[in-house]
């Protein structure tokens, strides 16, 4: 049986199963029995990839079928400082998985840097996950957040950039019609004083994500990036998520209200 | 005597069944789709048909204890009009035939909707209202076939003549007795479907997208196919039973209500009776018109798709106008004009109380919006506004109400407010009025379920997008007429019962005579002939002023039965939901890969949950509703039940219009936020509004819908029973 390794983002975790990205991932969400339910986010990892962090060589004996011939459906090799020790050329796919199990895989694209705003909004995944507002863009923010010569960095970051619609432009006045996010006066706060000052390039607004990432709330995609890397997944657009991902789309727009 | 004109009668009510036949076949030569579609169009009719066959059941069962017990009052006691047995399973009868003709059709087009979308928006809608108009058509056709049947059958037993009108008076009130039945019938269907709908779309919601996070209609969840079948036996069955009965209500009561208006002129008595069924006759021929007007271009937009329904509506009422003019002009009727006047009011307060629902739950409007940004501070604010709003909303209904009932009796009466028996001849055909046109209105009711079943049927097969689009869009063009249409039920459940408690009086007169009262004595010595007494002097005979503690005691009771039946329907819908929260978390654990779509559901269990709590559920409410009339009656009296009446119609009407605008206004503040607004899906706003949704739910589609049958119900009971409350009352 084929062998697969994922790197979850929500928690950190490297983990091998025998199930493909589409069954993992609804195995992530929803368990065995079907009593739980909850979002995740993983990227397939290349699992001949050679590591001195990881015991992977010990893969085939340690995800091993069960004994009643069904597959092993994870085995975690670890839950700390995992991203850090993969390098960003073995990720392939992201999959995002709804509270319910539906899985949506999304491919590495090119990104055109685009500099229509000043500020923008970051949540931040893995390896911590504040949500940030910035005036950097992606790229630059990503270098930023990896820069060692900052009082505070982590070796390599994974986001996704939330969209602000008009309190991007103008954060004390703008509509903040479709913006679910919560105490929305904070974030128009966290933004004035963002767009006001000069030498201040981010401002945390939320120091650890509560809930679920609404998936609705993307503006164009993931990003992934250390000081000499920088990946993009693009993100669906809502024609396309409509049109050719729609059950998954319909999944993603559930709100249970836990 | 039967005119010639009377035979329009049953010729209009023939050709209302033969284009509802027309249109079933039209339905029926559409294909239902794929595999898929069959399967899922087949499980929700045959839930749909278990469901009717249980409550048939039942009310098969109540039907045949209460026919025992009027036959006993009838040839026993002698207390009972003989005919009202028959009377009475007739319009049980045929009512129940209309609910089960228009559920079939309903659950036949869901599927053959769905599958039409996929042509095109126009071929969509086309099926679905056609199919809605079998349900219209059938229940106008009954029930005015029912009545030309027992008005001929009666005048050859009582024949009428140019001399006597007393005839005319006994097959008016004999006739009156048969929508006991129907009203019966539709206190089943209304409250048994109501509770069975909410049972499985709040207990289905509850786990399926609250706790297992899986969307509306999706064939995972074992509620589903339920909460379709609710759809069908809620709004569609139930709906049905409730205008059938306020229908027919209104032409019976108005036609007694003439037959003593004009008591002492015969021949103008005669085409007082038969103004009222003409006027629904030639409205049957309008609806059809109507419903032939109803379509639209490739692609409308919803504006469109609205603004094709509103033709239909408009044209066939403002023909109904002109016609019935021309009705009144060739009986030459006495005071025609004033009588047209007051059809044409009736015809207005509909509408007004049509545009007065939708303006306080269409989001379009700053009530609604206002409930949306109350969500800012939470659910409880949302609450608080939404009780705040409905309770404002009953003002304009309410006034539309008075001011019709004020302009139809100054109408009727050439403005003299002293001619009571011709006044409330104007109240009771402003009633017919409104309903003239209900075979079209009554589609566009029906039309609503049968989009949201293609939607859920479009949905649980996976057809494409653009399909799915085209259900939402027929969708929530039917969650707008249905809101408008529980409006329009509610109004004129409210004329139709006034107009049942001044034909109650009549009632009282035929129960005397039976009984062998020939002179009623008003006090000081002055004594009047039964037959010939008016209503003014009844009620001095049986003392119903404010002053008669009997009176104020039946207002009393006839309120609180409102709340009282709210509250019992409300309860039920709770209980029910519970149960099916449990039986779906139930399948979830035992019925493997349910969740990973590789299990099937056992939605035949759910169906048979929702079902059986609806049966039981509803047995206490049914019983309150008949017994505390005849209960009344036996213990206060006369008066005690006019109290009784007065009371139940105030707040019951009073409470129907609260319990559906809340409920309406709570839904589409939610669904207002769902566009985006306020934060839009996923906010605070959001759950906020989610709950005011589900608070909401119960009291636009049990409670409030039920309280119409209520309040109609309640009259008929003591119609019938006027003959018991005369010979044994104890006060």
């Amino acid at each position: 049986m084929k062998r697969y390794l994922y790197l979850s983002l929500l928690p950190e975790a490297l983990i091998a199963s025998m199930l493909p990205p589409e069954q993992f991932g609804n195995y992530l969400a929803v368990g065995t029995k079907k009593r739980t339910r909850g979002q995740a986010m993983f990227f397939e990892v290349d699992p001949d990839f050679e590591s001195n962090y990881f015991n992977l060589a010990d893969i085939e004996k340690l995800c091993k079928p069960h004994t009643d011939g069904t597959p092993k459906r994870s085995k975690y090799f670890s839950i700390y400082r995992v991203l850090e020790n993969i390098p960003l050329t073995q990720l392939k796919k992201l999959y995002l998985v709804t509270d319910d199990g539906r899985v949506l895989g999304i491919d590495k694209a090119e990104y055109s840097p685009k500099n229509d705003t000043k500020l923008r909004l970051y949540q931040q995944l893995c390896p911590v996950n504040p949500r940030v507002a910035s005036s950097l863009e992606p790229q630059e923010f990503a270098k930023f957040i990896t820069n060692t010569s900052n009082p505070i960095s982590v070796p390599k970051i994974v986001f996704v950039q939330l969209g602000l619609h008009d309190l991007a432009i103008d954060p004390v006045n703008g509509s903040d019609e479709n913006l679910p996010f919560p105490n929305i006066q904070h974030l128009r706060d966290c933004l004035t004083e963002l767009k006001l000052a000069k030498d201040k390039p981010t401002k945390t607004v939320i120091r650890f994500m509560q809930g679920d990432l609404l998936y609705r709330t993307i503006k164009n995609g993931f990003f992934v990036g250390d000081q000499n890397n920088f990946i993009f997944y693009k993100f669906p657009s809502i024609n396309e998520l409509e049109n050719e991902y729609y059950t998954w789309w319909r999944s993603a727009l559930v709100l249970g209200f836990r | 005597m039967v005119n010639e004109l009377f035979w329009i009668v049953p010729v209009c009510s023939i050709i209302a069944l033969a284009f509802a036949w027309f249109f079933f076949k039209q339905v029926m030569k559409e294909s239902e789709g794929n595999d898929q579609m069959k399967k899922i169009a087949l499980y929700v009719r045959n839930g749909a048909m278990a469901y009717l066959k249980q409550q048939y059941k039942i009310v098969g069962l109540f039907f045949i204890v209460i026919t025992i017990i009027f036959s006993i009052m009838a040839y026993g006691l002698e207390v009972q009009n003989p005919w009202v047995p028959f009377a009475f399973i007739t319009g049980g009868f045929f009512s129940g035939l209309a609910g089960f003709f228009g559920m079939k059709t309903a659950t036949y087009a869901s599927a053959r909707t769905a599958n039409a979308a996929e042509k095109s928006l126009n071929a969509g809608l086309k099926i679905a209202f056609r199919s809605g108009s079998v349900m219209g058509l059938v229940v106008v056709g009954l029930g005015l076939f029912d009545i030309s049947l027992w008005f001929y059958v009666l005048n050859i037993f009582y024949p009428t003549t140019l001399t006597d009108g007393h005839n005319l008076i006994l097959i008016t009130t004999t006739m009156l007795t048969f929508g006991m039945g129907a009203s019966a019938q539709a206190l089943f269907a209304r409250v048994g479907g109501g509770i069975f709908t909410k049972a499985a779309d709040v207990g289905g919601d509850l786990v399926g997208k609250v706790e297992a996070g899986i969307p509306e209609d999706d064939p995972r969840n074992p509620a589903t196919i339920a909460d379709n079948v609710g759809d069908n036996v809620g709004d569609v069955a139930g709906m049905g039973a409730d205008l059938y009965e306020s229908y027919c209500g209104s032409i019976l009561a108005t036609a007694a209500l003439g037959a003593s208006a004009f008591y002492t002129n015969p021949e103008m008595q005669f085409k007082a009776v038969i103004a009222p069924m003409l006027i629904a006759a030639v409205g049957i021929i309008l609806s059809i018109l109507g419903i032939f007007l109803v379509r639209t271009k490739e692609n409308a937009s919803q504006k469109e798709l609205l603004k094709a329904l509103g033709r239909g509506i408009n044209i066939s009422s403002a023909l109904i106008v002109i016609f019935s003019l021309v009705i009144i002009l060739m009986l030459n009727l006495e005071n025609g004009l004033g009588i047209w006047g007051s059809i044409v009011t009736g015809l207005l307060t509909g509408s007004l109380i049509g545009k007065a629902t939708e303006y306080y739950t269409s989001h379009s409007y700053s009530p609604t919006k206002h409930i949306a940004e109350s969500s800012k501070t939470g659910p409880a604010t949302v609450i608080i506004s939404g009780l705040g709003i409905g309770m404002i909303s009953t003002a304009i209904p309410v006034l539309a109400v008075v001011v019709g009932i004020i302009f139809s009796f100054l109408f009727a009466t050439h403005f003299d407010i002293n001619n009571i028996g011709m006044g409330l001849y104007g109240i009771g055909i402003a009633a017919v009025g409104m309903l003239s046109t209900l075979g079209i209105t009554l589609a566009t009711d029906a039309y609503g379920p049968i989009a949201d079943n293609a939607g859920g049927n479009a949905e649980m097969s996976g057809l494409g997008e653009y399909v799915r689009k085209r259900t939402d869009a027929l969708d929530a063009l039917g969650n707008t007429t249905a809101a408008t249409g529980k409006g329009f039920a509610i109004g004129s459940a409210a004329l139709t019962a006034l107009a049942l408690l001044a034909s109650y009086i009549e009632e009282l007169k035929i129960g005397l005579l039976r009984i062998g009262q020939d002179v009623i004595s008003l006090g000081n010595g002055v004594n009047i002939k039964t037959a010939e007494a008016t209503l003014t002097d009844f009620m001095k005979y049986y003392e119903v002023h404010l002053m008669n503690p009997k009176v104020l005691i039946g207002v009393f009771i006839g309120s609180m039965m409102a709340f009282i039946f709210c509250g019992l329907t409300m309860q039920a819908v709770g209980r029910a939901a519970q149960k099916m929260v449990d039986e779906v978390r139930r399948q979830f654990r035992e019925i493997k890969g349910i969740l990973e779509g590789t299990g099937e559901p056992d939605y035949a269990k759910c169906v048979e949950i929702s079902t059986k709590g609806a049966q039981i559920e509803m047995i206490l409410p049914s019983i309150l509703a008949i017994l505390i009339p005849i209960l009344m009656g036996i213990v206060l009296g006369v008066a005690g039940v006019m109290g009784l009446l007065a009371g139940s119609l105030g707040t019951g009407f009073v409470l129907a219009v609260f319990m559906a605008n809340s409920g309406g206004a709570w839904d589409n503040a939610k669904k207002y936020v769902e566009e985006g607004h306020l934060g839009g899906k996923g906010s605070q706003c959001h759950k906020a509004t989610v709950i005011g949704d589900t608070v909401g739910d119960p009291f636009k589609d049990t409670s409030g819908p039920s309280l119409n049958i209520l309040i109609k119900l309640m009259s008929m009971v003591a119609i019938v029973m006027s003959g018991l409350t005369v010979a044994f009352s104890l006060l």
